[in-house]
């Protein structure tokens, strides 16, 4: 289970494990997992590769995901309650005004996307003489309440004496059974199933449905992605960009367009509502992700800006390069 | 259809005669029921008890033979058929329905149920009263239409006047219906930030063996021990009762 070409010295502090010998060189022990911050490695050709946490990626996605106050802060289904009215100056409008500002930023703070997370599969002691014995699992939580629930341990003894770490799914069932977290189940609803998921998406809900899995998943779990790789599949064979834009997701959905090299039909649907600056800085997030391709080594050659690099990735790279060629003509017979 | 739609359309029109009336019929010689049960002149005629009437009314008029409605298997179809239509038009199936209650103040929860068994209440609620209505969680139009559409919360019984067995059948069906995505549902807001996600812990990373051990060496010492055959005749003696064998 090494990382390529990582060599790590782990200390094992553990109390069942009296004799701690300190390996020689070069033994490789443990690769430490990729965490949420990490910093680039170097790609293919001498370029940074370029993740998800970067900042200037982050910016970008920040900026294309927009921010609409009305979008943000629309009247959800709830309780109904009598209306509130406020008289107040200029002032205070402007104050109230900032305040929803920030708000609306701090919900519109992109849901991470992290690495897919590996299947633990430690066995930490075989005990034969309790072959047998009982029938039934047994899980064993450490409920303390200060640890952090990646710190928890979580281990199954199994009826052939068997004493293992709990795979993923049963410690993030037993984590619910013992710090219920609000909107989660511990049992998965049937909406994640393949079948269900075509419903959602007829009544054009991808917004509740994301928000349900990151309520229900961990980011890094296995059906997290494909849920919302899948969303993201019909969103860009429908073309409803429009749902997303605004709400925290937008940015994940982006970012998987641009690794999966299906930016066509969002640019096209960005300069049709006149966003010309949102798609050129697309087009930029897609040279930095993609350094190799043949847009990135024109518009580098060219040193193009701003509807130059649109040019260039439409003559190059796109698929539809006459519908965006068209959308940019209108674009400048308006302006 | 027409005829049991006929015998329908008696049968609420003598729900509103007045108590007096029906005990004059008493004095003739007609069971008269204390509860507001239909009381049709045509159905007197031959009719020997009160349960063989409920039961027709029950099922769709077809005859006694078809106990169930036709649309068991697909209720949603009902409510695309003509006799929805006719019956109903474009308002909720509880619009026309009014409770039968004591006072100006309705009680707070309406009746248990409207069918025991064999035997159905006056006034059934407006989801016993139609054999073809179906609660399920695929016939989306009918649940929608007990769902308020601006609080996406399910109406209280008292204000569509549906019994407590059907309230609750509807609160499972809403439910049910929300977990496959077929009605819009609301997720509470999740606040993720400050959490870390690296799995480096060992917890939930990978622990190595224990490096001083060889692999044919048992993990405690005493699990090579043998026990002593003369102490294990002894305890088991003494516990001859409780051993499986």
């Amino acid at each position: 289970m090494a990382a390529p070409g990582m060599v790590h010295w782990v200390r094992i502090w553990s109390s069942c494990l009296k004799n701690v010998q300190r390996q020689g060189s070069g033994r490789v022990v443990c690769a430490s997992r990729v965490s949420y911050s990490s910093s680039s490695d170097t790609g293919e050709g001498g370029f940074p590769k370029m993740q998800f946490a970067d900042e200037k990626v982050q910016d970008i996605l920040t900026q294309i995901t927009g921010l609409d106050l009305q979008k943000v802060f629309r009247p959800v289904k709830e309780e109904l309650k009598p209306p509130a009215y406020k008289l107040m100056t200029d002032a205070q409008l402007q104050e109230a005004n900032s305040r929803a500002v920030e708000e609306a930023r701090r919900r519109l703070k992109m849901t991470p996307v992290l690495p897919e997370r590996k299947p633990i599969q430690d066995i930490l002691a075989h005990d034969k003489v309790l072959a047998g014995m009982e029938t039934a699992k047994y899980v064993f939580t450490d409920i303390t309440f200060e640890t952090p629930h990646r710190q928890r341990f979580v281990v199954v003894r199994e009826p052939d004496g068997c004493l293992r770490k709990a795979s993923w799914e049963e410690r993030d069932r037993m984590i619910q059974v013992y710090f219920p977290k609000h909107g989660r189940k511990i049992t998965p609803p049937p909406i994640f199933q393949e079948a269900n998921l075509k419903n959602v998406y007829r009544q054009d809900q991808h917004e509740a449905l994301l928000d349900l899995c990151l309520a229900q998943f961990e980011p890094d779990s296995a059906e997290y992605k494909k849920v919302h790789r899948l969303t993201y599949e019909d969103i860009e064979k429908q073309g409803k960009y429009n749902l997303l834009r605004s709400t925290r997701h937008f940015g994940g959905m982006a970012w998987h367009l641009v690794m999966s090299r299906n930016v066509d039909g969002l640019l096209v649907d960005m300069l049709q509502r006149d966003l010309v600056h949102d798609a050129v800085s697309l087009v930029s997030l897609f040279n930095l992700v993609h350094p190799q391709s043949e847009s990135a080594e024109e518009a580098r050659k060219l040193n193009a800006k701003g509807l130059d690099l649109l040019k260039v990735y439409a003559k190059e790279e796109s698929q539809r390069a006459g519908y965006i060629e068209l959308a940019l003509q209108a674009h400048q017979r308006t302006f | 259809m027409a005829a049991p739609g006929a015998r329908l359309a008696l049968c609420v029109l003598a729900r509103v005669r007045p108590f007096s009336s029906r005990l004059a019929e008493r004095a003739q010689g007609i069971p008269v029921w204390p509860w507001s049960r239909p009381q049709c002149p045509l159905l007197q005629l031959g009719r020997p008890s009160c349960s063989a009437a409920s039961r027709s009314e029950k099922t769709s008029g077809d005859g006694a033979a078809e106990q169930s409605s036709r649309y068991k298997d697909q209720p949603w179809n009902y409510l695309e058929s003509e006799e929805y239509k006719e019956r109903y038009g474009s308002r909720p199936v509880w619009s026309d329905y009014r409770r039968n209650h004591k006072g100006g103040i309705p009680p707070q929860k309406t009746r248990k149920t409207c069918i025991r068994g064999d035997k159905i209440s006056g006034n059934p609620c407006p989801v016993c009263r139609d054999a073809n209505i179906i609660v399920h969680y695929q016939n989306v139009k009918l649940l929608e239409q007990f769902v308020d559409p601006y609080s996406g919360e399910l109406y209280d019984a008292t204000r569509t006047g549906v019994c407590m067995k059907q309230q609750k059948q509807l609160k499972q069906a809403i439910d049910s219906a929300r977990d496959h995505g077929l009605l819009p549902f609301q997720v509470p807001l999740v606040d993720f930030s400050g959490e870390d996600y690296s799995n480096s812990h060992d917890a939930v990373g990978c622990t190595p063996p224990c490096p001083s051990m060889a692999p044919e060496e048992p993990w405690y010492p005493w699990y090579e021990a043998k026990p002593d055959e003369h102490e294990v005749a002894k305890v088991k003696k003494i516990y001859k009762a409780f051993l499986k064998q």
